[in-house]
């Protein structure tokens, strides 16, 4: 099995997160527990996905068509995962905190599975969805006067917000460019197929 | 295709339960809406920590909060601070010109608890002294130690987060406790004429 160990990296890397020291640190900050700690517990999700069986793997897709079901996971944890009451559960109770890192690698695995099978369209509804959303909260993260979260500064907030914004942005230009070259890439090989038809 | 339909309004389903959960049906976005949504459905005991100040020789906090008679209006500060507390202590200040100026004791009383280990009850009665604490209607106590104050903080669901330099962000709120010693309502900063009228009608004598 020529995954396995990334599998195992997944995993391994997914405990760390959770584990005292790794944990505190990285929760001690909005900015890190919800752009660091939640992003590489994602990333964790991805690297497990190496080790599911193809037949598991099969089995999933007959309940996955284009993707969508997995999309639909993600979203819904993210959008969870953006709830400011979220993060201060997280910080204070163990079991939020297993309950949210379990659906963040949960959403690396759906990503993962989902993503190539779902197309420019799907892909397109989803990212239409979820980067409006993390612009808007990220918007309101700098604006609210009032800490959204007690266990987190102020000042912290505000740079949350402000990178939120940042990633939406970046994320839909990439998406968009990755589709773009794509497009023009298709549209270049039809041409030289026209061309080279007599 | 069936089976992804399904697999999908399952997971929304599951998505929407989750956040209804978190946000108490969608009444309360943050921990600290939420935290007063909780106090206001069922009211929390003071716990029985040790407590001292100016004038207060160390005792259990309920035998200073449950006296069968006055509802007490708490809030939570450190006497170094320079932000927040400040305008808790002008709140809390305005709060005691209104109690002074009743024409018949309304039975409400002001309680201020330092959360700082580095308070002493030194600090205290100079922190008293420069907001012109009135002894009769506004005391001022801290934890015994260090743990004492920990479980309070817990226990009434105050966090604080150290901000550098010595300083602290806290939630900071007015909380009502009623003859029994159970915190019953948490109101912002800026609702001070509505937690003393709250209190003032929890003691009896109803709100002018």
């Amino acid at each position: 099995m020529k995954h396995g160990p990334l599998a195992w990296s997944g995993a391994t890397g997914a405990a760390l997160l959770m584990l005292p020291p790794l944990r505190a640190w990285l929760e001690s900050s909005m900015t890190l527990h919800m752009l660091v700690q939640g992003p590489l517990l994602v990333l964790c999700g991805v690297l497990l996905t190496g080790g599911l069986s193809a037949q598991v793997r099969a089995r999933l897709d007959g309940w996955n068509a284009c993707g969508i079901t997995g999309l639909v996971a993600t979203a819904v944890a993210f959008a969870l995962f953006m709830i400011p009451r979220l993060l201060d559960l997280a910080v204070a109770d163990l079991r939020v905190d297993a309950a949210k890192a379990l659906a963040l690698a949960a959403s690396g695995i759906a990503l993962r599975l989902s993503w190539r099978r779902a197309g420019a369209m799907v892909q397109g509804f989803f990212l239409g969805n979820m980067l409006p959303m993390t612009g808007a909260v990220g918007q309101m993260y700098q604006d609210s006067p009032l800490r959204l979260c007690n266990a987190y500064l102020l000042g912290d907030q505000v740079l949350l917000g402000q990178l939120l914004v940042a990633l939406a942005v970046a994320a839909g230009v990439v998406w968009f460019a990755l589709l773009a070259r794509a497009l023009v890439r298709r549209e270049h090989e039809a041409g030289l197929a026209v061309i080279g038809k007599p | 295709m069936l089976r992804t339909v399904l697999a999908s309004i399952a997971l929304a389903l599951t998505g929407y339960a989750g956040a209804a959960w978190l946000t108490h049906g969608f009444q309360a976005w943050t921990a600290e809406g939420g935290r007063r949504l909780e106090v206001a459905l069922a009211p929390v005991a003071a716990p029985a920590v040790a407590i001292d100040g100016p004038g207060l020789p160390a005792q259990p906090l309920p035998q200073v909060l449950a006296d069968g008679r006055s509802v007490t209006v708490v809030d939570f500060f450190y006497t170094r601070c320079e932000t927040v507390c400040l305008s808790l202590g002008s709140t809390f200040q305005q709060l005691q010109a209104a109690l002074q100026a009743e024409a018949a004791p309304s039975g409400v009383r002001l309680l201020s608890v330092s959360f700082d280990p580095r308070d002493s009850t030194a600090d205290l009665r100079a922190y008293a002294a420069r907001l012109k604490a009135d002894p009769k209607h506004w005391r001022f106590v801290r934890g015994a130690d260090d743990a004492q104050t920990r479980t309070l903080l817990q226990a009434f669901q105050v966090v604080v987060v150290p901000a550098g330099r010595g300083d602290f962000e806290h939630n900071a709120a007015l909380l009502v406790v009623d003859q029994r010693g159970q915190l019953v309502r948490v109101f912002d900063i800026a609702e001070q004429e509505l937690a003393l009228n709250y209190a003032r009608h929890l003691a009896g004598r109803g709100a002018s």
